[in-house]
Order: C-alpha cells, then structure tokens, then sequence
C-alpha cells in the first residue's frame, strides 16, 4: 500500500466526503502509545485509559483506520468529524462497546481475549461510556 | 461458534487435554467458549469462517509453558495451531487449516528483550507488534527504524515468518531474522545459528549455523513454535528522499521494471519499489458506489473518466533513498537520468531530515499503520480480500506476461482489477487484490472460482504463489511438482520424523503430518 494513496484518500475530497459537511480533517502526526499497564491482565481495576490507548490506540487514535471510518460514517450522519474519535463520543454505551469489540463491527475484526481480557474491556467500556450524554443528566 | 473437536478426539479427552493447559497457563487464559472460537476464526473467510473452525485458544506466557503446552497436545493428540498475534489477515487470520485444532496464542508473549542501537538489531517476542517495537523505539529515541507490511497490527516476527514484505531497504523482512529459538513438537528447545553455543553474543549477528541453517525451516511452518527471534534493523538515516513518477499507461509498467530492476539489483535504489496500479490509490477513497453503482466490473471508460478527474496515471512509482544528503542527491540523478529516457514529466521531490517530523501513514519511512485495512469498507457490508500473489522475474517481459494473463482471467470473472508489483530485487512479487463482500454468497462464490482459475493458470505459465490463504494452501502446494512433487514429500518425511504425532499446525502450507493426511481435502477449496 503506497504513501501516497494513503495521503489522497484523508485529504483529497472524495464523493463520499465531498457530500459531509465540514470538510475533511487534517492528517494528525503519529501519536505514540501507552506501554501496556503492568499487572495481571485478568483482575479488575485496569486503568482504563492506559489499556483504550495501548489496545485500541493502534486504529482508534486520530488518524487511525477506525477514527477514518467513523469520521467518514459520523460526517455522512450530519455528526460533527470530531465524533469519529471514540474518546469525544457521549452516545456510547458500555454494552455496546463490549458488544463492537467481541463481535467486530464493518472493517473491525473481532477482539480476543488475548488482545483485550474481559477485565481490560469492563474498563474500556466504562471509560468509553462515562461521557453523559448531551442535555441530559 | 460451535465446538468442533479435533479429529479422533473424544470430548472426555478435549476437557481433559484444556484443564491441563489450564495448569500451566491459568484457567484464564484458556479461552473454549463459542464466542472465544468465533474471535478465533477467519475475519475475512470467503463465506462461512465454520470451514476452518478452531475448538479453543491457549495463551501461554513464557518458553516453559509452551514446552509445557506442546507436551501435554502430544499427550492428548490435541493438535495446535501457532499464531503471533493471530492478524493474518487476507491468509486466514488466527483461523487452523484443519478443524478442531486448539490455537496457541503467543500473544502475551510480548516482550522486546533487546534493543541494540549500536549493532541495529532487536530482540523480540512473537507478540509484540510493529506498533509495539516501533513505540519502544521512539521512547527510547533508539536511533532505528522498522519496515512495516500494510497491517502494521500484526506481529513482527509473525509477519516475517509467513514472509512479508515492506517497502524499505528492509522489506523483505524474513530475511532480516537472525537466530531463532523455537519449541520443537516433542517439547525440546532449539537456538539456531550461534545461540546453538550457550551466551554466544553473535547470536542475532551472523545469520548461519554451523552445520546446516535452520532459521528460515521455521517460516511458513508446522516444524516448531517460535519462542523468540533476533531482527535487524535499519540504522536510522540522515536524510530520505522520495522522487515520485505518475506513470500514464498500462504497458508502460515493461520499461519500468526494467529500469527499476538494474538500480535495485545494484544498489543504488535500496528498498523494495511498490508500484500500484490505478485502483490502489481510489480503494480507500471511498466506497465502490460512490465510483460505480453496478455489480459488473468497471469498465475501462469509467477508469479513464476516474484517472482523469482525480489526475492519476495508470500507475504510480515512489522510490524512497535514505542516507546522507550527498549519496541521496547522486542516487537521485542516476534515477532521473534513467526515467527521463522514457518519460518526460520531472519526478516529484520530496526531502526528509533528521528532526523532521515523519510524514503519518508513510509505510516506506517505517512508520505502523492499520489504515490500509480501509479498503474494507471499498465493497461494502463485511468487506473482507484475499491477495493472488505470484512471484514473476523482475523484467518488463515477464511482469508484462503476468499482467496481461491474470488481468484476462481478472475481467473473464467480471471482478475489477486492482494490481501491485513490489519489485525486491531480481523478482517482483505480483499481489492481486480481490475485494469482496463476506455476506454475499455469488459474490464470494465467484471469487473462489476466480481464484482457483488464477492459481491453476498462473501455474501453467510456469509460476507459483509465495503465500496464500488457508483455503488454497494445498491447491498451491500441488503446483509445486517438480519430481513428483518432491519438496511436498520432503516436508512430510521432516514433519513425519519430527512430528510422529503431527501436533504442530497440521495442513500448514499444504504438508500434512502422517497422523492427518487423510484429512487434507476438508477445508480446501
């Protein structure tokens, strides 16, 4: 896969992109990732925020392949492109969230247990989900 | 998923064989639930990912627990089946060859246990990522650089050992391990090269054995499990230097493998060359529809209406030099000199510097990215691709021949054509990339029809595949047939010999052990 398709396809105005509002957003620089936290993997009481970065940081930081694909899907929602990043999202519920990552979703494989342990995901899914969502309580 | 046990095991004797993995590696991280099969199973199966069904995962944490592991599936005539990380995805993901087989997980064994700047090399185990390497590097501000294949979420050593390529000057990434240890089938320990001699410190260093080399026996494999491997590394360079061609027509890809290939073969380009065809660079642009609404093939009007209004030749040719400012600069008059006698559009000119911030998404400067995996989303609903990745001679001639041959059988199947050639040397690897939709069964139906015909007449021509996806691993090994067939006989006499059980990866690249070569229909397609 070339640099260079890679750079059209976030930047360049595309039919699908071209009809979202907004515009497209800009490239972000490579974002480095938390280590993974150390302890057993299987205990709760991960840090949730550590193990969404080391785990889910590889597609789901700024201009990962999940943030791209949610940007585009939230854009063609009339959703702000911000949306796209999972970590600006109020509309996630933990279930769902555990849901997607167990079961895949679109483009997504399904997450096993070595990649992300039941306890990591119960952590995941709160930290994801405790946006409350706006105008409500 | 349902369970479906080994062959020839009883289910008393499967629970039996899971709760001693369970007293070596914790009840936890025995994973036997339907949904634990259904994340074990080919993410991008053309069709039901049920046709090669693992029954559980075992995730072991250390060298002793898969010597532990490997003895207790002897045991029990449980067979395993290896993954890094388990992301292989386009060749079967962590999915088996043969039903039933319990997948060892190695990725909790995840440590980079050496990093030497000074001799650029790592030390790592089978599950860390490129990511991981590449994000220990950084903090370390370790002055090297990776190669990365398109998933850069896979495992480094895993994607080495199934042979991938990467578009640096180390892209060809097996041929950068350096001394191996791997857990041969009857439990036993093996260090390959200089680590055979305890605390040797040219371990990583000197790539052969005294004796015969046992490295690469290893790769596309069922002879061991891989418990740690060296990796050489690109020095980090002072400057790179990226000169970029729009190549206007299809044929035009003749004479621009014969003037790549003798500056590769020389040296003065390093790096494997990846040259895209048209549909490369409009994938991940967006979806099939917002292109072309029609399940046919796109035709060649609506190609050159999309070249056209997004001002892309055929082709695209990127070559990237790395090193001081002075040698890039001669490097590059050498390669502009040798494109202007056929072109006469100037190159695009692109400088990078120490301290100079890493374009993002830039494969060839070593940075890990899962973007490429977008293409997904081209075809739409479960999107999913198998590649049809033939190695041809690195001349016009031959590429041209491949090109013609596979693009014909390409549009006889009404499926669009998306082409690369990675040229690493004296040979150009060939991907063909067919996309489809998991959910649609003529569609997929299709696809294996297609495939079978691109293997079988690719073959004819006198060519093989350097990988393929579990479905095809023995439809590619049949095309191997020189004397009978002798290399697949050899593999079955060393998995035989080694392996009297067969327990490690059974049907792993078409050579099946003894113990289940009755079974190697089931599962090909």
């Amino acid at each position: 896969m070339s640099r260079f398709l890679l750079a059209v396809a976030l930047l360049a105005p595309t039919a699908a992109f071209a009809a979202a509002p907004g515009g497209v957003p800009e490239l972000p620089p490579y974002q480095v990732r938390t280590a993974q936290p150390a302890g057993d993997r299987l205990q709760p009481g991960r840090d949730p925020k550590a193990v969404f970065e080391h785990s889910c940081g590889y597609c789901h930081f700024p201009g990962g392949m999940g943030t791209n694909l949610l940007t585009k899907q939230m854009m063609m929602l009339k959703r702000p492109p911000s949306d796209g990043v999972l970590t600006n999202r109020h509309d996630l519920l933990p279930d769902y969230v555990k849901a997607v990552v167990r079961n895949g979703k679109g483009a997504m494989p399904a997450q096993t247990r070595v990649d992300l342990t039941d306890a990591e995901l119960n952590a995941v899914a709160a930290y994801l989900a405790q946006k409350p969502i706006k105008g409500k309580k | 998923m349902k369970l479906t046990l080994p062959p020839r095991v009883s289910p008393q004797s499967f629970d039996a064989a899971l709760k001693a993995f369970a007293g070596v590696v914790g009840a936890g991280w025995v994973m036997s639930s339907d949904a634990d099969r259904d994340a074990y199973a080919d993410a991008y199966a053309p069709g039901s990912a049920e046709r090669w069904p693992a029954s559980a995962a075992v995730a072991p944490a250390s060298v002793e627990e898969v010597r532990a592991i490997v003895r207790i599936a002897n045991e029990y005539k449980v067979p395993l089946w290896p993954v890094a990380r388990g992301k292989n995805l386009g060749y079967g993901t962590a999915a088996p060859r043969m039903a039933g087989s319990v997948v060892l997980d190695m990725g909790r064994m995840n440590r980079i246990l050496e990093l030497d700047p000074k001799l650029a090399y790592a030390v790592v185990e089978p599950g860390v990522g490129f990511f991981d390497l590449h994000d220990e590097v950084e903090r370390q501000k370790a002055p090297l650089w990776l190669s990365v294949p398109g998933n850069g979420w896979g495992s480094v050593i895993g994607n080495a050992l199934e042979h991938g390529i990467g578009y640096t000057p180390y892209g060809l990434h097996a041929r950068n391990l350096c001394g191996i240890e791997a857990v041969l089938p009857d439990g036993d320990l093996l260090r390959t090269g200089m680590g055979a001699m305890k605390d040797n410190p040219a371990w990583h260093l000197f790539p052969m054995n005294y004796g015969p080399t046992w490295d690469l026996a290893f790769s596309q494999s069922n002879l061991g499990v891989v418990t740690k491997a060296g990796l050489w590394m690109q020095p980090a360079p002072e400057t790179s230097l990226e000169l970029t061609w729009d190549i206007p027509n299809e044929e035009d890809i003749g004479w621009v493998i014969d003037t790549v290939t003798p500056l590769k073969i020389a040296g003065v380009i390093d790096q494997n060359v990846f040259i895209p065809s048209w549909l490369g660079k409009i994938v991940v642009l967006g979806t099939r529809k917002d292109f072309w609404d029609k399940p046919t093939a796109m035709p060649e009007w609506r190609v050159k209406e999309l070249l056209k209004q997004y001002q892309l030749g055929y082709w695209r040719v990127s070559i990237r030099l790395y090193g001081d400012e002075s040698v890039n600069k001669a490097k590059a008059e050498v390669i502009k000199a040798a494109f202007k006698r056929h072109l006469s559009a100037p190159a695009m000119e692109s400088w990078w510097r120490q301290g100079d911030p890493k374009p993002p998404l830039d494969l060839a400067l070593g940075t890990p990215s899962a973007v490429p995996l977008q293409m997904s989303d081209w075809v739409g609903g479960r999107g999913a691709h198998l590649g049809f990745s033939p190695v041809v001679p690195a001349t016009g001639e031959h590429v041209m021949g491949q090109l013609k041959r596979s693009r014909k059988i390409i549009a006889d199947h009404d499926v669009d054509f998306y082409a690369s050639f990675t040229i690493g040397g004296r040979f150009a690897n060939n991907v063909n990339m067919l996309m489809y939709d998991r959910d649609n069964a003529a569609q997929v139906d299709n696809m294996k029809k297609l495939f079978n015909a691109l293997i079988s007449e690719t073959a004819k021509a006198g060519y093989g595949e350097y990988r393929t996806h579990l479905g095809w691993m023995d439809r590619v090994m049949d095309t191997f047939d020189f004397n009978d067939h002798a290399l697949r006989r050899f593999g079955e006499k060393v998995k035989d010999a080694l392996d009297p059980n067969g327990i490690i990866a059974p049907g792993k690249q078409g050579i099946w052990p003894a113990a289940y070569r009755a079974l190697q229909k089931e599962g090909a397609e």
